[in-house]
Order: C-alpha cells, then sequence, then structure tokens
C-alpha cells in the first residue's frame, strides 16, 4: 500500500516538472525585453542594465527557471499585466466557484449516469437499453456551448424560471442556490453520458460473473441481485473510469463558466489569453494543469482503498 | 459463441444488430453529404458568406422577416446565413482533418516505434501518459496562449492531444502483428528493418488505427468548435462553426438562429461520426460491442 502510494506521488513529479517548464516559458516568450518594458521609454541604458539585474535576467536560463519555481512554490505569480493585481489574489478568489460549480456537476450526474447506466444494463437490448444508449450518444455529440445556450435562451431568458449570469454568492443561499442550476446543468449533460456508457459496460462485465449466477440461483429477488450483486462489484470500475473524465469536466468547466459568466479559473484564463495578460494567463493555466494532476493523484488513491488488490 | 454458454444473455439481445446497422448506414449517409456539401461549398453557397449587406437579423424561411433571398436567414451584419454555414462546416472539418492527420501520421510512427524497439518502448509510452492525462481543451488554451489565439493554435494543440491515444492503439496492434508467422519469416529472410516496418507491420495495423481515428474526429470537431466559441480558434470574420456560434450569443434573445444553426450542423457531424467510429469498432471488434 504504502509502496503504490509512493510510487504514484512520485510519478507525478515529472509532469509538474513539465507544467512549471511550460509556465516559465510562456512568461520567457513574451515579446520585448521585459527590464525595457518595466524601465519604461525612458529609461537610460544604465537604469535598464540595473533592472535586469535585479529582476535576475542577467543569470543563465536554468538558474532563473529555478528562481521561477522556487517563486511559484511559494504563491507567487506575479502581476496581471491589465489590473497590476497579485495573479495568486485573483486566482484563488476564482478558484471556489470553479470547485463549488464542477461539485454541483457530479452530485446530480453521477448518481444519475450510474442509475441510467445500471438500468440499462439490467434491462439489456430491451426499448430502455436503446433509449439509455441513445441518450448517452446524443450527449457527448453535443457541444456543451450548444446545452449552454439553449438553457439560457429558453430557461434563463423566454420562461424567466433561473438566474443565468454570474454567481450569485454561496450555495446555501436563495440566490446562490439559483444562480448554480443552470450551469451545473448544462455541465452535467456533458457528464452523464460517458458516467452512464461506462456504468452499463461494467455492470454488463459483472452480470456475466459466477456469483450473480450463485445469487439468483439462491432465489435473490432480481432488484437485490442488481443493486447488491452486480452494482457494488462494478463499482471498482466505475470509479476508475469516471475518474479518468475529470479531464473531460474540467474542460466543459471552462466553456461553462464562459458562458454563464460564472467566476472561475477557467473564465479568467480565457479571459487572460484573449487580452495577452500572460502573467496571468501562467498562473490560471498553471492552477488549473495542477489541479488535474493533484484530482487524479487523488482518484488513483482513492482506488487503492476501494481495492486493496491494485495497491499489491 | 452457443447460447448454451451463456444462459444470463436475455433473448432479445440477438435481433438488436439490424436496428443499429440501419442507423450506422443512415449516419454515414449524413456524414457524407456533409462532407460533401463542405467540399462543394462555393458551387453550393448562393452568396458571398463574407459580404455584409444593410438586412441584419433577417429570420430564416419560417419566420416572419424571412426573405427568399436569404432562406436561413442572416447573421448581425447582414451576411447570408446558408453560405456561412457551408464555409463554416468546411473550415471546421478542415480544422479537425488537419488536427486528425497531423496527429495521426505523428501517433502512428510513435506507435510503430515503441512497438519495433523496445528500447525505446518504456519512454514513449510513458510521455505518451503524460500528454495523454491532459485534457485536450487545456492544452488548447496553453498553445493558444503561447501562439496566440487562432486556428494553427487549436490545430497543434489537437494534433499533440491526438497523439497518444493513436500511439497507444497502434502499438498495441502492431505488437500482434509483430508476432505473426510472416514477421519472422520476413525478418529471417533478411528484411531491413524499414521495409519490415512499412510493408509487413504498418499496413496491417491500419484498419484498427483508423476505426480510432474516426470515433477521435468526433472529439476533436467537438473540442475544435469549444475553443472557437471562447474565442481562441479561428478569428471572426472567419466562417467557422464554433466562431459563428460565439457571433451569435449575442443576439441570442432576438435572433437565436444565428447561434442554433451552426450548433445543430456541429451536433451532426459530432454524432455521425461517432456513430459510426461506433459501428466501425463493432464491425472490427465484436467484443467491444458493450464498451
Amino acid at each position: 500500500m504504502t509502496r503504490y502510494i509512493l510510487s504514484r506521488l512520485l510519478s507525478a513529479i515529472p509532469v509538474l516538472f513539465g507544467v512549471l517548464l511550460f509556465g516559465f516559458l510562456l512568461l520567457k516568450l513574451t515579446p520585448g525585453d521585459p527590464a525595457t518594458v518595466v524601465g519604461g521609454p525612458m529609461a537610460t541604458p544604465e537604469v535598464i542594465e540595473a533592472i535586469r539585474r535585479e529582476m535576475g535576467l542577467d543569470k543563465p536560463v536554468v538558474w532563473q527557471f529555478l528562481v521561477y519555481v522556487g517563486r511559484v512554490l511559494q504563491g507567487d505569480l506575479g502581476y496581471s499585466l491589465i489590473s497590476n493585481t497579485r495573479v495568486l489574489d485573483e486566482l484563488s478568489e476564482a478558484f471556489g466557484p470553479t470547485v463549488e460549480l464542477m461539485l454541483a456537476c457530479l452530485v446530480w450526474s453521477i448518481p444519475l449516469g450510474i442509475g441510467l447506466g445500471t438500468l440499462a444494463a439490467a434491462y439489456r437490448g430491451t426499448l430502455v437499453d436503446r433509449l439509455v444508449i441513445a441518450i448517452s450518444v446524443v450527449g457527448v455529440s453535443m457541444p456543451i456551448f450548444f446545452v449552454g445556450l439553449l438553457l439560457v435562451q429558453y430557461v434563463g431568458y423566454y420562461w424567466n424560471l433561473l438566474p443565468f449570469l454570474g454567481r450569485g454568492g454561496p450555495v446555501w443561499t436563495g440566490q446562490g442556490l439559483a444562480h448554480i442550476v443552470l450551469p451545473a446543468v448544462a455541465l452535467g449533460v456533458f457528464f452523464i453520458g460517458p458516467v452512464a456508457r461506462m456504468t452499463r459496460a461494467a455492470c454488463l462485465e459483472t452480470f456475466g460473473q459466477d456469483h450473480v449466477r450463485t445469487a439468483r440461483a439462491k432465489g435473490v429477488r432480481e432488484t437485490r441481485v442488481v443493486l447488491r450483486h452486480v452494482l457494488a462489484n462494478a463499482m471498482i470500475p466505475i470509479v476508475t473510469l469516471v475518474g479518468l473524465q475529470i479531464g473531460f469536466l474540467l474542460g466543459g468547466a471552462i466553456v461553462t463558466e464562459t458562458i454563464f459568466s460564472w467566476p472561475g479559473v477557467g473564465r479568467l484564463a480565457v479571459g487572460a489569453i484573449l487580452s495577452s495578460d500572460l502573467p496571468l494567463a501562467q498562473g490560471a493555466i498553471l492552477m488549473l494543469a495542477i489541479g488535474f494532476i493533484l484530482t487524479n493523484l487523488a482518484v488513483d488513491l482513492l482506488y487503492a482503498v476501494l481495492d486493496p488488490r491494485l495497491a499489491r | 459463441m452457443s447460447a448454451a454458454l451463456a444462459p444470463e444473455a436475455p433473448p432479445r439481445a440477438r435481433p438488436r444488430k439490424a436496428p443499429r446497422d440501419v442507423l450506422a448506414i443512415a449516419m454515414a449517409v449524413l456524414f457524407g453529404l456533409i462532407v460533401l456539401a463542405a467540399v462543394f461549398a462555393p458551387l453550393l453557397a448562393p452568396l458571398d458568406p463574407y459580404e455584409t449587406t444593410p438586412q441584419p437579423f433577417l429570420s430564416p424561411f419560417w419566420g416572419e422577416t424571412a426573405n427568399a433571398a436569404y432562406p436561413l436567414g442572416t447573421d448581425g451584419q447582414g451576411r447570408d446565413m446558408l453560405s456561412r454555414l457551408l464555409y463554416g462546416t468546411r473550415l471546421t472539418l478542415l480544422i479537425g482533418l488537419a488536427s486528425i492527420a497531423i496527429g495521426g501520421v505523428v501517433g502512428i510512427a510513435v506507435g510503430l516505434l515503441a512497438a519495433f524497439y523496445s528500447r525505446l518502448d518504456g519512454v514513449l509510452m510513458r510521455l505518451a501518459d503524460i500528454v495523454l492525462s491532459f485534457p485536450s481543451i487545456l492544452l488548447g488554451l496553453a498553445f493558444a496562449a503561447v501562439m496566440g489565439p487562432g486556428a494553427p493554435a487549436i490545430v497543434t494543440a489537437l494534433a499533440i492531444a491526438t497523439i497518444p491515444e493513436i500511439a497507444r492503439v497502434t502499438r498495441g496492434s502492431a505488437c500482434t502483428v509483430m508476432s505473426q508467422d510472416y514477421v519472422v519469416a520476413g525478418r529471417s529472410l533478411g528484411l531491413r528493418d524499414w521495409d519490415l516496418l512499412t510493408r509487413y507491420v504498418a499496413l496491417n495495423c491500419l484498419s484498427a488505427v483508423f476505426v480510432f481515428l474516426t470515433i477521435r474526429f468526433g472529439q476533436v470537431i467537438l473540442v475544435a468548435a469549444a475553443l472557437s466559441f471562447l474565442g481562441l480558434g479561428a478569428r471572426p470574420p472567419a466562417a467557422e462553426l464554433g466562431t459563428m456560434a460565439s457571433q451569435g450569443r449575442d443576439a441570442l434573445f432576438f435572433a437565436p438562429w444565428i447561434a442554433t444553426l451552426p450548433c445543430i450542423v456541429i451536433v451532426a457531424i459530432v454524432l455521425a461520426a461517432n456513430v459510426l467510429g461506433d459501428a466501425l469498432r463493432d464491425r472490427l471488434d465484436p467484443r467491444l460491442r458493450n464498451a
């Protein structure tokens, strides 16, 4: 167990290194000499030289990279070129809403996806099965912005049922809850398909196993067979496969945030790229990537808990 | 497999095959029509997709302000929607095709090398794992940040995101091919590595890889459209489906067709590619039917 956890932790290091290298290169690629930019147009060559030394630009690139890594580890991601606020401050404000949105999506889409998938597997080959397959295929074929725009247009605007712009505060307040419904539904529609599909496949696999036949032979009721003997045993592959989809969800969250003006990291990243605010873009992409790596790591460690065979 | 060996399979499972095939054929026809429309867009488009007219927000033929000259209406700058949709499909398919082609060629090469030279295997597959672990949209954001928003950034990101999956599939099927007698025979005849790879191994892996490329194509179109929607892809005034949807967003409440029509075309393309890819995969490997 400890060995498995350690090896997983160690294997995340080269990936983190690659991500940091990317962030560093992104800042290095800024057109123009940073020292000249900081110094302004009136700076004399001596002043620019002094700034260059102060910023460490006269040092070798490898050293500059190490300094960058050190700064990132201390949470210093530089300043936004547009608002001149600290990148870390902007990110920490946006981090909560993104996590909130993803959780609000998972809370309803995973149970529904697993339910639909189990139903399809239990009624394999019937109309129910085909309907679930159709839902999941159409779900993965819809661009998430189409779902989002439809929700905004009908539920938000024509029927005037729910707010569709921005965040209304914490989820436990009425306003906060009302504001999160549409983004969470849009993101979830996108996520149900893969979850249902994987649950169905995992359940079908389990249906063929001996212990299920034994349970049926003992006269266990079919509902109980499906829930206790099939679904419970299919949970490990389901968690594995769903865990692998976290990246998919993150990608969807970036688009959803933009449609619903949700103040999260994805919208921040897109806005920063569009306005060429490289320090902010670097920080936001770094945060998305590291968040993604850490989630994957957490999912991997969760398997070890769920399935002790893996850890050996 | 006889029915006696699998008593738990309900009897209704068998006749399922027929409707699925019909669906796959229908989707193949749909896909073919879309591709033809894209290829012949310059001939089919009634008007110039970039020419602005003083008649913005004309509704399509079923609407109140319909005009026979613009069967699908006009957008916010009075450009003909039908022509823009045709050209937009063309550009969207082109972006998808370029990404798939580049990613596919590199992926096949990497996969073959990994299967053929076991010394490279570990390094290449480890690298593939790292890239594979990142969501395509995140790669798209990263490349748009480096190269500036635009079609080249998207194609680069999607090509890179395509490489690892294709490399894995190629490696898997190449490893199977490598153990076949005729490859061993070719080797003992003294064929050079290059000939053995290209003429014996590569050609026999292609069908599996092709199926995966079809499945991947739908995903690539979706991500490309999403990135364009975010403003990171093809730049306005370019007629590209995602970009068009993004521009239609501003007029969503009084001219919804500007955003909806390109979205519907995207759904048609992706749905056709997905169903087709699944059907081809079933045909190639019936064991995967339930996956």
